[in-house]
């Protein structure tokens, strides 16, 4: 909690990638979080393509500390035939409240149809889906502008808001034109005013903490929150509001 | 306690803070004045200061554009930077007669084709050791094999290294290890836990609190690092006493 605020980190991984310091020991990640008042982090694995072992290894993660994280699916359009069968898994028997996906891992930029199904599923069942962002052909913003009018029951994070310049420009544009669009904050891109800018020209109740834990650890990338130039309810809303919102918890 | 306003309580200075125009990026600080300010709302009493020109059109050119900045009030310590020519060496050891360089800096040579091998920076850097000059190296671009082997043969050399990111991670345990004159600049080393296990592993006299704003924000690595475990006087020590220490070598 901060100033009585429940403060949730929408982006958190599972799964070690060493050669980064990339180490998911709850230990860690438990202590970073309290030191800075996280409340609950959402966490995903991305290293499998199949979903499940991810999904399973997410889901022993949360087991151990369920009121602290969060576990949200992954599926992959490399393994089309799993995904819709592996998200009503993961959904209705592990419990994971939303969807992350994970374009550079694929051919396919987020807008292709060999997506649609996972899109169809968020959107039958009102879900929010997280997307890795950034300057890489699959994974420009401006494709999230693309398929969120498609499916409005489903709610998009533009996970990194795009990351750098250009592509933080198409994610602001998407969330102006899309009520169903979010904006999420965390980059190791620390530009001054970045935070500023998101609030401003998207809204306080469009943009999402993140931090990309333990890749980053989350006290610096809640520190460009609380350092920001914007008002205590816009960093209230961005810390917590509005991700309970989308995620009902 | 985290709040949602944050300000340091202990005396700061900055060690790595950039001024001026990128010839591709306009810097959003515009003025003296203007950083001042921002070091102000950040609480930041004193900075490092170099400009940006230097990095990668002028050294020379560049360290003019620096007195600009600089004032009377001493906030703000100029870094000149440095490369190994005839004329940026006797620019330096000028400034060096007048008892103006308390530190320099080093930007990438590789890219113009010069490597950072003893055959090409041995004379510049035995007179850096022989006056006691600190040297400022940016991790970026650097090849660490060359900057090992290179810092090796002046052993009394002090090196700062900037910049460090978590791709490289497996980099700089061996570096600190292998150079007992280096310290690391933390403005962009972010992978979870990493401040307190580096304080375990190598002491909190080993780390320089920097911004390099403004390439990032100012206020978050200084929000992170009063968020860690370190002691009030190893949080002092890196937030200012070290490089205090440093500059005064």
């Amino acid at each position: 909690m901060i100033d009585g605020n429940k403060v949730i980190d929408f982006h958190g991984h599972v799964g070690r990638w060493d050669q980064y310091g990339m180490i998911d020991d709850p230990a860690l990640l438990l202590h970073a979080m309290d030191a800075v008042g996280i409340d609950v982090a959402c966490v995903f694995d991305i290293f499998h393509p199949d979903g499940t072992t991810g999904n399973d290894l997410t889901a022993q993660f949360v087991a151990r500390h369920p009121e602290r994280f969060a576990g949200f699916a992954y599926v992959s359009p490399l393994m089309p035939e799993r995904m819709v069968t592996e998200l009503i898994r993961a959904i209705d028997e592990l419990k994971f409240v939303a969807i992350k996906l994970y374009p550079p891992y694929t051919p396919w930029p987020l807008n292709e149809p060999q997506w649609n199904p996972i899109y169809e599923f968020a959107n039958e069942r009102g879900l929010a889906i997280i997307f890795h962002t950034g300057p890489e052909p699959q994974s420009f913003p401006k494709f999230v502008g693309d398929i969120a009018p498609r499916y409005p029951h489903a709610n998009f994070v533009i996970g990194h808001s795009g990351n750098t310049p250009v592509e933080r420009a198409q994610a602001i544009a998407a969330a102006q034109a899309n009520p169903n669009v979010y904006l999420e904050t965390c980059s190791t891109f620390r530009t001054p005013g970045v935070i500023e800018q998101l609030v401003n020209e998207a809204g306080a109740d469009r943009v999402i903490y993140g931090s990309d834990m333990p890749l980053m650890d989350p006290r610096p990338q809640i520190g460009k929150i609380i350092t920001a130039e914007i008002t205590d309810d816009a960093k209230r809303q961005v810390l917590g509001l509005n991700a309970r919102r989308l995620l009902g918890i | 306690m985290t709040s949602l306003n944050f300000k340091p309580r202990v005396p700061v200075f900055d060690a790595n803070i950039r001024v001026g125009d990128m010839h591709d990026a306009p810097s959003p600080c515009r003025d003296r004045a203007a950083l001042l300010a921002e070091m102000d709302r950040h609480g930041v009493d004193r900075a490092v200061i170099y400009h940006a020109q230097t990095e990668s059109i002028s050294p020379l050119e560049g360290n003019l554009f620096l007195e600009a900045w600089l004032g009377e009030d001493q906030r703000l310590t100029p870094q000149w930077s440095i490369m190994p020519t005839a004329a940026s060496m006797a620019q330096i050891q000028t400034l060096h007669a007048q008892g103006r360089v308390s530190s320099v800096r080093l930007h990438d040579t590789r890219t113009a084709g010069l490597p950072f091998r003893p055959w090409a920076y041995d004379k510049l850097l035995a007179w850096l050791s022989a006056q006691h000059i600190p040297v400022w190296i940016p991790l970026p671009n650097a090849d660490p094999d060359e900057l090992v082997t290179t810092l090796q043969g002046h052993p009394d050399l002090v090196t700062v290294l900037i910049g460090a990111h978590y791709v490289h991670h497996l980099q700089i345990r061996p570096m600190l290890a292998a150079l007992p004159n280096v310290y690391l600049e933390l403005s962009r080393y972010e992978p979870v836990g990493e401040i307190e296990a580096l304080r375990d592993e190598f002491g909190a006299q080993r780390l320089v609190y920097g911004s390099w704003y403004a390439r990032y924000a100012m206020g978050p690595m200084l929000f992170y690092l009063h968020h860690t475990d370190l002691t009030e006087a190893e949080l002092a020590l890196v937030c200012a006493g070290n490089l205090e220490r440093i500059l005064d070598a």
